[in-house]
């Protein structure tokens, strides 16, 4: 899932050759290339080939041990006093890959407002003040990841600014008004996303690789920030922040003895247990290979991102791909950069990296940007070269030079104690040996030419490759399909957010209270309605011709708080269904199985519709209610939503709309409307139910029987028939 | 919280302490300059075995002869394609056929300039052999083989930057690796080689096109300062006007280079695991043949002063985007800091006075920042604000919020508190900048080449604290008026209608 960014401000100035150097992990030292030997009297400038170097100062890697503090919280610590200042970092086992599918967003939202909406003693704005008065920060920030909590000041405010950070780590008030603030924010993002060529192609590229269903493709929209209200939040924090899951990391201007002594002082107070977190998702394998256009007629450039999913940093072939991609398309030497920049001056940006993640593979990305009317010509230029890195072995002098660029530039893994720092612990939270960095550059100078070769042959296929370009197709110079793959266009439009995803903010949940309040009180009250333990009822059902079904009678039984069993008499025979809110069973004399796909989403929804839950929703049950007008509200839990609307005259429950989901095609949209209120157990019920589907008649149902409270028991409701 | 004796002793702290950050950090640094007048910073860290240079030169885009802007930047890119004896395969036949293609070039302008007279076949003729020439030239090329040793070697942040006042070249290696640095670096502005020059313009044209796609920030900040600035060169983007880089000429960048690369105009840091005796040496050693050549003129174009408000509309299908400037005087002005101070209130973290109300308050905006000196800062130049409407919220909107906001600014007087606390943050923003080789070069390099002398990093701490409420007032009182003003948005297409009354009014 790509990361949205807000603009920044751009600088004045015009940087050469912007080709990032090598994404290299690093070794420990640097062995240097020969011993020195007495320098040769020269010219007075000697030739570079000639200079000869002394070894390398060594790189003293601090050996930095994790301390498990009583709570399980385990902390990691690096003195440096060259500066007065402190740094601070708590890593927590989260991130955005365990949004819900119907709330994108979840996870950077509860990142963004951890922090912004304050702790439980002083607001977000109380928070800035202070700390900006003292020029520290505390800040929050949740990723595909990992979730992470930081601070940074100067050693002498290190007391107070360790005391707020404690505070927002430990006891986050997610105040309403900064989640609105997010949301506005988020939104921007999202308006903004089609905005930038070079973000379109990233993104689309991203998203397309790794599918567009899946945590690592799916992007946040209008509707799934919508539905986010502030409990999801709560919940989310509290699942996943705990001090078993965390790690804290503090480098800076100070002594570490002291320090241990404050932090388990501090966080003595932080003892919250949960489950271990699990695992985070597996990539899906499945190959997303073709080529798409996305058409956008205010640009002068295509900008094009292929390639196809990678690998991880522990793969066997990673050193030789990484030597494999930085000769194709790592640096002014490439032969991206030569062919497709130097020598046709197609480019000014090009480049290919196998960007492998510790845990889950990574994406091979060949990247840039060129005049629209050179477009075809480039993007064959580059599957020529990928071709070419695959058929023959690279020179020697190729394979030289990236292994002592790798090699060579280690040593910067080290030069500072907040990146010596990083490493550790990124080794530790994803599970890598301590020495990977030293069995990393031992790799490096094992690599042949032969690895190489094998290595592309086996790992890259250019025919499979997601190819996305972003430009105008009317001044491409000759059409994309001349690539010879069929081309799939992409369409950029933004969705708008659902009707049915009501905004959650403060004024819409109030007023979703007051009216709930109001429909409880018609039917008989709060005490009455949370007296109910199980319900029996018995109905006819009587069925539009068009629906295709006979007509039937019905006895549903109901046990709190989502135990919902139907026994039938079809005209066909008898069906029974259960089902425990989550999952459940069919059974006829034919046959029986597990509830599966859009059977299982109707049994679903009806535990969800069960009149009780409705009309009690929006307590501590994790239902959110949110007004939409006046005797309308949404209420929503998990992946349900549905409409109450409420008859303004009574207040009795009065329609109910849904999205009825169809085994094929998209959901229906469903009303309910109640009518025939009876009185059972002091309680106003509808003994008629009409459904209408996409606004037409399909159904009415008949109370014959209504009984609750007549000491149901699971078993029986579970019983197959 | 902040009562008046914390507030004092906090501003005695701040007074006291930029002077002992400077003495303590004083011990780590040697200069010294060459008979040549080239000025060496060196600082030692020896916290790892790695070094970074930095390389400035005061000379950027602002000094681009007319019709031949983007030429500064040019000479940028031809400073990465070697010397006589790096990157190429042969220099004897190079050399004759880079003077081939020349002469074939000159032949075709000749011919061009004709103007209505000119013979299109001939033009058209010349400009097939000049396709050729080139060729040729190449095949004599090794090609990217300098920045090919630096990546061999271990160099990592390799880069160079133009700017409008200034170019910079930078790069980090291995501290054992030292003299690689002064024999590339020395020789590729002593005897740098023009090669590659038109293939590596239309490489230039690409990252124009790059930087300005329509409806881009960089679109927008490209005509809002061609707009600010009726004669002053800061108009011109350092990338160079399309048409003026396509008729660049190689004899051009070299004379740029002759003129403005003198070593009394460069000045280089070296921060890290550095042995400050052996860089004097090395540095005589490989520096010292550099020539000394006079200084080159500076600017003498005075911006005049603006009539009234100007305005740029940009159409784009993008979402809008805003941004205001108001004159300024350059960074020698005794008001400098202030204008440093009241970019820090309005723009400087969640308490800053444009985040506060546009974007947290009123949320109107999800970005609203200044920015003290834009494009540059060594001649007059712009205080800017640049805003980026939220969802549903226009520019004509933002505007109007941002005129209220600074017509309480100049009516207000900040209160104590909040000087304090930007004082505060740009003291611990300076302490921050100290942690990084890289950076370190960068700041120490661009004030000695900036201000004459390194110390400025610090001493402008000082000159910071000695702002008071009044200086704010005051300044902000002259700045923020609206004669002084340029003002560039973003705006769906339109068709013919009077302006300026809808202006602005854009979809979402």
């Amino acid at each position: 899932m790509t990361r949205l960014s807000v603009l920044a401000l751009v600088a004045a100035g015009y940087a050469a050759a912007q080709v990032p150097p090598p994404q290299q992990s690093a070794a420990a030292q640097h062995k240097s290339a020969a011993a020195p030997t007495p320098k040769a009297a020269a010219a007075p400038v000697p030739s570079w080939k000639d200079l000869v170097y002394p070894p390398l100062h060594t790189v003293a890697i601090p050996d930095v041990k994790s301390i498990t503090l009583p709570n399980g919280m385990k902390l990691y610590l690096l003195e440096d006093h060259e500066l007065p200042l402190v740094h601070g970092a708590a890593r927590i086992r989260t991130g955005n890959l365990f949004d819900p599918p119907e709330k994108i967003g979840l996870a950077t939202l509860t990142g963004m407002v951890l922090r912004t909406g304050g702790t439980r003693a002083k607001t977000g704005e109380q928070l800035d003040e202070e700390l900006e008065n003292i020029a520290a920060s505390v800040e929050s920030d949740i990723d595909e990841t990992l979730g992470s909590v930081s601070f940074s000041c100067l050693k002498e405010n290190l007391p107070e600014v360790l005391a707020d950070f404690h505070d927002v780590l430990t006891q986050p008030e997610f105040r309403q008004d900064k989640l609105d603030l997010a949301r506005t924010e988020l939104r921007g993002g999202i308006a903004r996303r089609n905005d930038e060529p070079q973000g379109i192609a990233e993104r689309e590229f991203t998203n397309t690789v790794y599918g567009k269903n899946t945590p690592y493709g799916w992007d946040i929209e209008y509707s799934t920030i919508n539905r986010i209200t502030r409990s999801d939040m709560v919940n989310f924090y509290r699942r996943y922040f705990f001090p078993a899951n965390t790690m804290l990391a503090i480098w800076g201007d100070f002594s570490a003895p002291e320090m241990k002594a404050r932090l388990e002082k501090l966080f003595a107070d932080w003892t919250v247990e949960q489950p271990p977190v699990p695992a985070f998702p597996p990539v899906p394998a499945k190959p997303a290979a073709g080529t798409y256009l996305a058409a956008k007629s205010d640009v002068t450039q295509t900008f094009f991102s292929m390639g196809q999913l990678g690998g991880v940093l522990k793969d066997k072939d990673y050193p030789a791909l990484e030597i494999m991609a930085d000769i194709l398309g790592g640096g002014f030497q490439s032969r991206l950069f030569r062919k497709v920049r130097t020598e046709m001056g197609n480019a000014y940006e090009i480049e290919a990296d196998w960007d492998a993640n510790y845990d889950h593979p990574g994406l091979f990305l060949i990247s840039g940007s060129t005049k629209s009317v050179s477009t075809v010509e480039t993007l064959q230029a580059i599957l020529e070269e990928v071709e070419r890195i695959r058929s023959t072995e690279v020179s020697e002098e190729e394979l030289k030079t990236a292994k002592d660029a790798a090699l060579n530039s280690l040593v910067f893994a080290f030069d500072t104690k907040a990146k010596t720092l990083g490493r550790i612990l990124n080794y530790e939270y994803y599970g890598y040996p301590r020495d990977f960095i030293q069995q990393y550059q031992r790799a490096i100078e094992a690599v042949t030419r032969a690895d190489v070769l094998r290595a592309a042959k086996q790992h890259l296929a250019p025919n499979d490759f997601t190819i996305v370009a972003v430009g105008n197709p009317e001044q491409f110079g000759q059409p994309l399909a001349k690539l010879g793959r069929p081309v799939t266009a992409i369409d950029l439009t933004i969705p708008e957010p659902k009707k049915e995803a009501a905004q959650a903010d403060a004024a819409s949940l109030a007023k979703g209270r007051e009216i709930m309040a109001r429909v409880q009180r018609a039917v008989g009250g709060a005490g009455k309605l949370a007296a109910v333990r199980d319900f029996t009822v018995t109905q006819y059902d009587r069925f539009d011709p068009s629906a295709g079904r006979l007509d039937s009678s019905e006895t549903d039984r109901w046990i709190a708080p989502s135990y919902l069993r139907q026994d039938s008499r079809e005209t066909s025979g008898p069906l029974s269904m259960y089902c425990d809110g989550k999952l459940g069973w069919f059974s006829t004399p034919r046959g029986a199985g597990p509830l599966r796909g859009a059977t299982l989403q109707e049994m679903r929804n009806e535990v969800f519709h069960v009149y009780f839950s409705l009309l009690e929703a929006g307590g501590e049950g994790g239902a959110s209610v949110v007004a939409v007008d006046d005797r309308t509200v949404e209420i929503s839990a998990g992946d349900q939503i549905a409409r109450l609307a409420i008859d303004a005259a009574t207040g009795l429950p009065q329609q109910l709309l849904y999205d009825s989901p169809r085994p094929s095609g998209p959901a229906q949209p469903m009303e309910e409307e109640y009518s025939d209120f009876h009185e059972v157990n002091g309680i106003q019920v509808p003994f008629h139910v009409t459904y209408r589907q996409g606004g037409k008649y399909l159904a009415e149902s008949a109370v014959s029987q209504y009984r609750i409270n007549t000491g149901l028991q699971l078993e029986d409701l579970e019983r197959r028939p | 919280m902040m009562g008046h004796r914390l507030t004092l002793v906090l501003l005695l702290a701040a007074a006291v302490l930029p002077a002992q950050d400077v003495r303590e950090f004083e011990k780590k640094v040697t200069e010294f300059a060459l008979a040549n007048g080239l000025h060496f910073t060196v600082v030692e860290r020896h916290e790892a075995p790695v070094v970074s240079f930095h390389t400035f030169v005061n000379a950027g885009s602002a000094n681009d002869p007319a019709g031949e802007t983007g030429l500064a930047h040019m000479f940028e890119h031809m400073a990465f394609k070697g010397t006589e004896s790096i990157g190429t395969k042969n220099w004897a036949a190079e050399k004759k056929a880079l003077q081939d293609v020349e002469d074939i070039y000159d032949q075709m302008e000749a011919e061009r300039n004709k103007g209505p007279k000119a013979n299109q076949n001939q033009i058209d003729y010349l400009r097939m052999q000049l396709k050729q020439a080139i060729n040729v030239a190449q095949s004599d090329v090794e090609s990217n083989e300098y920045t090919r040793i630096i990546e061999e070697n271990g160099g990592a942040g390799l880069n160079a930057d133009t700017s409008f006042d200034y170019t910079e070249y930078f790069y980090s290696l291995p501290s054992n690796r030292i003299e690689l640095w002064f024999l590339l670096e020395s020789q590729r502005f002593l005897h740098p080689v023009f090669r590659e020059f038109y293939q590596e313009r239309d490489v230039v044209q690409e990252e124009n096109r790059m930087r300005n796609q329509p409806g881009s920030e960089g679109q927008l900040m490209r005509d809002f300062v061609a707009t600010a600035f009726a004669a002053f060169p800061y108009r011109n983007p350092p990338g160079g006007w399309p048409s003026d880089v396509d008729n660049l000429r190689r004899g051009m960048a070299q004379a740029f280079f002759d003129k403005y690369y003198v070593p009394a105009n460069i000045n280089l840091a070296i921060v890290g695991d550095v042995d400050p005796a052996q860089a004097r040496r090395l540095a005589e050693r490989y520096f010292g043949p550099m020539p000394a050549r006079p200084l080159p003129p500076l600017i003498h174009t005075v911006e005049p002063v603006q009539d009234g408000e100007k305005t740029a509309v940009v159409e784009s299908q993008s979402q809008p985007l805003f941004v205001a400037g108001f004159k300024r005087p350059g960074q020698d002005d005794p008001d400098d800091p202030v204008y440093e101070v009241i970019s820090l209130i309005l723009s400087g973290g969640r308490t800053s006075l444009l985040y506060k109300e546009l974007v947290q308050e009123k949320k109107i905006a999800i970005e609203a920042e200044a920015s003290p000196a834009y494009p540059s800062s060594r001649y007059p130049n712009l205080f800017v604000i640049f805003v980026a409407p939220a969802v549903g919220h226009t520019v004509v909107e933002n505007q109007k919020a941002l005129e209220d906001l600074l017509t309480r600014f100049v009516a207000q007087r900040i209160n104590a508190e909040t000087l304090q606390r930007v004082k505060t943050q740009a003291r611990a923003s300076l302490i921050r900048r100290l942690d990084s080789n890289a950076g370190l070069a960068s700041l120490l390099a661009a004030n000695y080449g900036s201000y004459g002398d390194w110390r400025k990093l610090f001493t402008q701490l000082d000159d910071l604290n000695k702002v008071t409420a009044e200086d704010v007032e005051r300044v902000a009182r002259s700045c923020f008026v609206a004669h002084n003003r340029t003002v560039a948005f973003t705006a769906a297409p339109s068709a013919l209608r009077p302006a300026p009354a809808n202006a602005g009014e854009n979809r979402q």
